[in-house]
């Protein structure tokens, strides 16, 4: 009798889950840009583009969207401040009709290398959970940014060049 | 008189490039340099923005260890001779004690462009892929100059009135850690109130977040007046007192 009762528990317990994703009332949807490059790199810009739609039957009031960044590398894996990525975080849209849509551009520069996986989620007053729309993973390859070649030179030359003074010096007086 | 001090000048500058001593610092300093480019050249997670980053923290390091050679320089300059038995025939001598100062002065000014130009190479290297490398090169002369200087002078005042190498070199460090503790701690760090009135009246400051601003930001001359004028204010308080300790001092 107790396992019947868990069991039916759990099932309504199910139900109600399924039913609270069934109520999302807003469709994102995520896609990069077609002028991104096809293998970006860091520096590079790229735009990904979203549409959020209420689907449902009844306006959605304080709509907020954002963008939010993983990094995937196996080991690495971390979400990504985008404080130095971008500077268009969010969006808000005070009402969004039954059938209406916002469309929203999301520009990011990319600052280091990486598997990435990007998502926007959203959320309304009425619904009590976050919406997201698919994932979109892409890869930045990286730049050196600070050039080896040019510094070891130096590195070793410099002090390299002060001990030949060093030693000049001493021989010219050995000389003298 | 003007051939005085290019003479106390040139013997002062002279040491730091005919002296084992003196050639022996510049290694010293050309050493930590390289470690410190190496380092970074190492990191392997070096972003684009960490470029400006790097510039702007070889900039500072540059400054630190720039005024910290002139804290040697100074701190030997008056106290040294002392020690050295070397003062009594220099003021015996027909120069006067504004000569001197001023020689000394000129000493530190060749210190810091033998420096300055130890260090072109290395903000060369690891800033040309960057941005902003000239800006690098102006303002570490433009904003460098009064701070490493301020703190020669310091140290011959220090040097003159302390009467030994070893206080003045001491109290010459004491000083330059505590301004030069923005290098070590973050900006986040420093928005406490007390933090913002150091970094207001801070020389080192001032230079160091004239570095992020022009670096980094890529903001203009005309943002950073006020961190110009604080420099060389320090500049003028530090010369002032240069002037006044050698003056006034006694055998």
């Amino acid at each position: 009798m107790k396992n019947t009762v868990a069991i039916l528990l759990l099932s309504l317990s199910i139900l109600f889950l399924g039913n609270a994703r069934a109520s999302d009332s807003l469709g994102i949807s995520l896609a990069p840009e077609q002028t991104n490059p096809a293998a970006p790199q860091m520096g590079d810009w790229i735009k990904f583009h979203s549409v959020i739609m209420n689907s449902g039957n009844q306006a959605a009031h304080g709509v907020v969207a954002w963008i939010s960044l993983v990094q995937v590398d196996p080991g690495h894996e971390q979400p990504v401040d985008l404080e130095d990525w971008s500077a268009h975080k969010a969006v808000t849209q005070s009402i969004l009709e039954p059938g209406q849509q916002v469309n929203v551009e999301w520009p990011m520069r990319l600052i280091q290398a990486g598997a990435y996986r990007v998502v926007i989620s959203a959320v309304d007053r009425e619904t009590g959970h976050v919406m997201t729309s698919p994932f979109v993973d892409f890869q930045v390859r990286r730049k050196p940014v600070v050039e080896s070649g040019r510094i070891l030179p130096v590195a070793l030359g410099v002090p390299m060049l002060v001990l030949g003074v060093m030693a000049w010096r001493r021989y010219s007086r050995r000389t003298a | 008189m003007m051939n005085t001090i290019t003479l106390i000048a040139r013997k002062e500058g002279g040491e730091l490039l005919n002296s084992g001593r003196g050639l022996a610092w510049l290694l010293a300093l050309s050493v930590i340099m390289s470690v410190l480019s190496l380092l970074l050249v190492s990191n392997t997670e070096l972003s684009l923005l960490d470029n400006a980053q790097v510039v702007y923290m070889v900039m500072g390091t540059v400054t630190a260890l720039g005024a910290l050679l002139a804290v040697v320089l100074g701190s030997d300059a008056v106290a040294g001779e002392r020690e050295r038995g070397s003062l009594m025939p220099l003021l015996l001598a027909p120069v006067t004690p504004s000569q001197i100062v001023f020689g000394k002065m000129g000493g530190q000014v060749a210190g810091w462009f033998v420096m300055y130009l130890l260090s072109l190479p290395y903000v060369w290297a690891v800033g040309s892929s960057g941005q902003n490398l000239a800006q690098a090169v102006a303002y570490l002369a433009l904003f460098g100059t009064p701070v490493v200087l301020g703190f020669g002078f310091l140290g011959i005042a220090l040097s003159a009135s302390l009467r030994s190498v070893r206080s003045a070199l001491f109290t010459s460090l004491i000083t330059l850690m505590l301004l030069a503790s923005p290098l070590l701690l973050g900006p986040s760090l420093r928005q406490s109130s007390i933090g913002k009135l150091f970094d207001a009246v801070n020389p080192f400051s001032a230079a160091v977040n004239t570095f992020d601003s022009v670096v980094i930001d890529s903001q203009p001359l005309s943002m950073q007046m006020s961190r110009l004028a604080i420099t060389l204010f320090w500049l003028v308080l530090t010369a002032v007192f240069a002037i006044r300790s050698v003056r006034k001092m006694e055998i």
